[in-house]
């Protein structure tokens, strides 16, 4: 049998061995590709070196750990940028995994800088309601936000006790990862209130997000691994999303070259025909 | 000892599911009912916790705020399928949060998309350098194409078929770059898992 | 009739009040919005009880009646209990036990549910991206640029095809789905209307009236 019509019929589990082999064999032997940086990506980073010292971020985690893999890492990088320029982070999520994940990181990071909760950072945990609960949010956060994510009374905290409403936020970073998310932040809160907003997404989601950041609603958008990877690299954090994209770019052309040996075989065939 | 173990779990839950791809098999179907017990479990939890309990449940509790009643008392109404003769009230939560979600959808979708994204479609196409003009002029013609196409009312004949037919051809191009990030996300969710094992589980990456 | 009507009458009056209250800045009016807004967002909170009650009340049944794979409902359900147990009366969402089988169970089968798909795009790219036609060609040329050009492999070959990927999102990325999007918020806001008005109904399900 000639070897395109073997390649016509070869077994799926092949090519999920190659796939597999892509992704591991640069984890192991990193190739130490640069990073380049997008502007979508350089504006959300001039926005919050911007901000004036002990400013508000309000970061909401609306991701699940389906997701974490692209929005843990951006998390990670945006949070140490916003603790290393000792600006206030009220963290809050729209999904219910978003909060529990994105802790781990809050708590982390927050202790390298030797922040302490309460005052310089706050998790108010996951608020159902989607875009409605937003509008409410924004107007009085009290009726949306009563306890932090362990039970707390929300008020018996400073930071608990500044926000009140979208006025007191000075920005607002979504992570995320689906519906209600980032296209919510922006057609009900940034609509109504004002409030400038940034974006970390899926991959899949990014490019849904330019409409956005060409009419102003958006500052920016760390688009999937490749964003949080930018984002690492302007923070100079040593992250996951930067070891990963040696990975990325092996996967990327071992698709490309299915893509064309897959066109190659269809030629093929259409000339046997 | 307990954070072994539990690497452990995760590691062979992960393999359980990726045992999938050789075929569908009783490991992968044990892991993703786990994944479904836990996950619901998980929901009920936080819901109650981050805001069912501190929202509706102890203002009444606690504070006697009876105006608490109204969404609690509605809510329960869900439930109301499990009585035959009073199912008929579930149509009031229902009816409740269409109504208000609706009538925000109406508002918000034209002050915070519709006009927004209109103004910026705006764009000069005089005064400014020739790349900044075509630039502009492209994106000009290409939301009215993309519009044109999806515009059934009348045969895509002539004119309007020219302008259905350029449609097509900016939709290939945004559908295909749409398809190239979901390649990079898919492959972005694997690469965060085989990090999980060699890293986490095996230790072999520092 | 009542059972009939009502439900309307609270779909109109709801929904066409909040519509009101935009325009009117008056108080009462927003401060009411408020309290409609924050009432959706307790009546929610059931939506998704009746939901965990339904799986729990479906596997129980499929475990009951013995029905085929019926053991894999156990399954469902002993982990569904644990977390719950775990989360109500461990120490709630801060718990040792409910963080532990958050992290060592939901996070690694959640990630990697959802990661298996990195596999069938391979084995998709390989058997059903032809190039068939000359839009599909446009199409595959797009998304292989954007797939080199949006990872360092891209900018290592040459420093400029960041900028070529940029301006496919800049420019006819954004074009095609500004369309998109005003087609789609009119056709959510004619629904939306359709909805308050009483003309659709498909929502409130079934049943006798």
């Amino acid at each position: 049998m000639k070897l395109i019509e073997r390649l016509a019929h070869i077994d799926r589990r092949i090519l999920f061995l190659l796939v597999a082999l892509a992704v591991i064999i640069p984890l192991l032997v990193p190739m130490g590709l640069p990073v380049d940086i997008t502007k979508p990506v350089q504006d959300i980073y001039n926005m919050v070196e911007s901000l004036p010292e002990r400013s508000i971020v309000v970061v909401s985690a609306d991701y699940d750990p389906g997701t974490e893999a692209e929005l843990y890492p951006a998390t990670e990088a945006f949070l140490e940028h916003c603790f290393r320029r000792n600006l206030r982070v009220y963290m809050i999520g729209l999904w219910p995994g978003g909060t529990t994940l994105a802790n781990i990181a809050l708590n982390e990071i927050a202790q390298k800088y030797n922040k302490v909760y309460g005052l310089d950072y706050i998790n108010a945990g996951y608020k159902p309601g989607g875009q409605v609960m937003l509008l409410s949010l924004g107007r009085n956060v009290a009726d949306v936000v009563r306890t932090d994510h362990a039970g707390v009374p929300i008020d018996s905290f400073p930071l608990g006790r500044a926000v009140k409403a979208a006025r007191d936020m000075s920005l607002i970073m979504t992570l995320s990862a689906g519906d209600p998310g980032v296209l919510h932040w922006i057609t009900y809160f940034r609509a109504r209130y004002g409030t400038p907003i940034a974006c970390a997404t899926t991959a899949i989601m990014a490019p849904q997000q330019y409409p956005y950041i060409s009419s102003g609603q958006l500052i920016g958008i760390l688009g999937g691994l490749k964003g949080a990877a930018e984002y690492e690299t302007l923070v100079k954090r040593k992250g996951r999303a930067v070891a990963g994209m040696d990975s990325q770019s092996i996967v990327h052309i071992l698709l490309v070259i299915f893509i064309a040996v897959g066109n190659v075989v269809l030629i093929y065939q259409k000339r046997k025909k | 000892m307990l954070n072994t173990i539990g690497i452990w779990i995760a590691a062979l839950l992960t393999l359980a599911i990726y045992s999938f791809l050789y075929k569908d098999n009783f490991f992968y179907k044990i892991a993703e009912n786990i994944f479904v017990g836990v996950s619901a479990g998980y929901w009920a939890v936080v819901l109650w916790f981050d805001y069912t309990w501190p929202n509706l449940f102890e203002p009444l509790v606690r504070r006697h705020d009876y105006l608490s009643l109204v969404p609690i008392i509605v809510g329960l109404m869900m439930f109301t399928p499990l009585i035959p003769k009073a199912s008929w009230l579930i149509r009031i939560p229902l009816t409740f949060t269409m109504g208000v979600s609706m009538a925000l959808v109406v508002t918000q979708r034209v002050q915070g998309d519709i006009f927004p994204q209109l103004q910026a479609t705006f764009l000069p196409i005089a005064g400014q350098s020739f790349l900044t003009i075509v630039t502009n002029l492209l994106i000009i013609i290409g939301v009215v194409v993309t519009l044109v196409y999806f515009y059934f009312s009348k045969e895509h004949k002539g004119i309007l078929g020219l302008a259905a037919k350029l449609g097509v051809w900016f939709m290939m191009i945004a559908f295909g770059a749409s398809f190239g990030y979901t390649v990079m996300a898919r492959v972005s969710l694997l690469i965060g898992r085989v990090y999980f094992l060699l890293h986490n589980w095996l230790g072999v990456l520092r | 009739m009542i059972k009939r009507y009502l439900p309307l009458i609270i779909v109109f009056s709801c929904g066409f009040f909040m519509i009101i209250a935009f325009f009117i800045p008056l108080r009462w009016f927003q401060n009411t919005s408020q309290t409609l807004q924050n009432w959706y967002t307790g009546i929610i909170n059931f939506f998704v009880f009746i939901g965990i009650l339904n799986l729990a009340r479906v596997n129980l049944e499929k475990i009951v009646k013995k029905r085929t794979d019926f053991g894999y409902s156990i399954v469902l359900l002993v982990f569904l209990l644990l977390m719950m147990v775990a989360g109500f009366f461990m120490g709630g969402t801060g718990g040792r036990a409910f963080l532990y089988m958050f992290n060592n169970f939901q996070v690694p089968l959640s990630a990697t549910m959802f990661s298996l798909l990195a596999f069938f795009v391979a084995s998709a790219a390989f058997r059903a991206f032809r190039a068939k036609t000359p839009e599909a060609t446009l199409l595959l040329v797009a998304a292989v640029i954007v797939m080199i050009g949006r990872v360092p492999v891209g900018y290592w070959i040459w420093h400029g095809f960041p900028n070529v990927v940029e301006w496919i999102m800049n420019v006819p990325n954004t074009a095609t789905k500004r369309g998109i999007i005003f087609g789609a918020d009119l056709g959510l806001i004619s629904m939306a209307l359709r909805v308050l008005l009483g003309i659709e109904r498909s929502y409130m399900g079934g049943g006798k009236e």
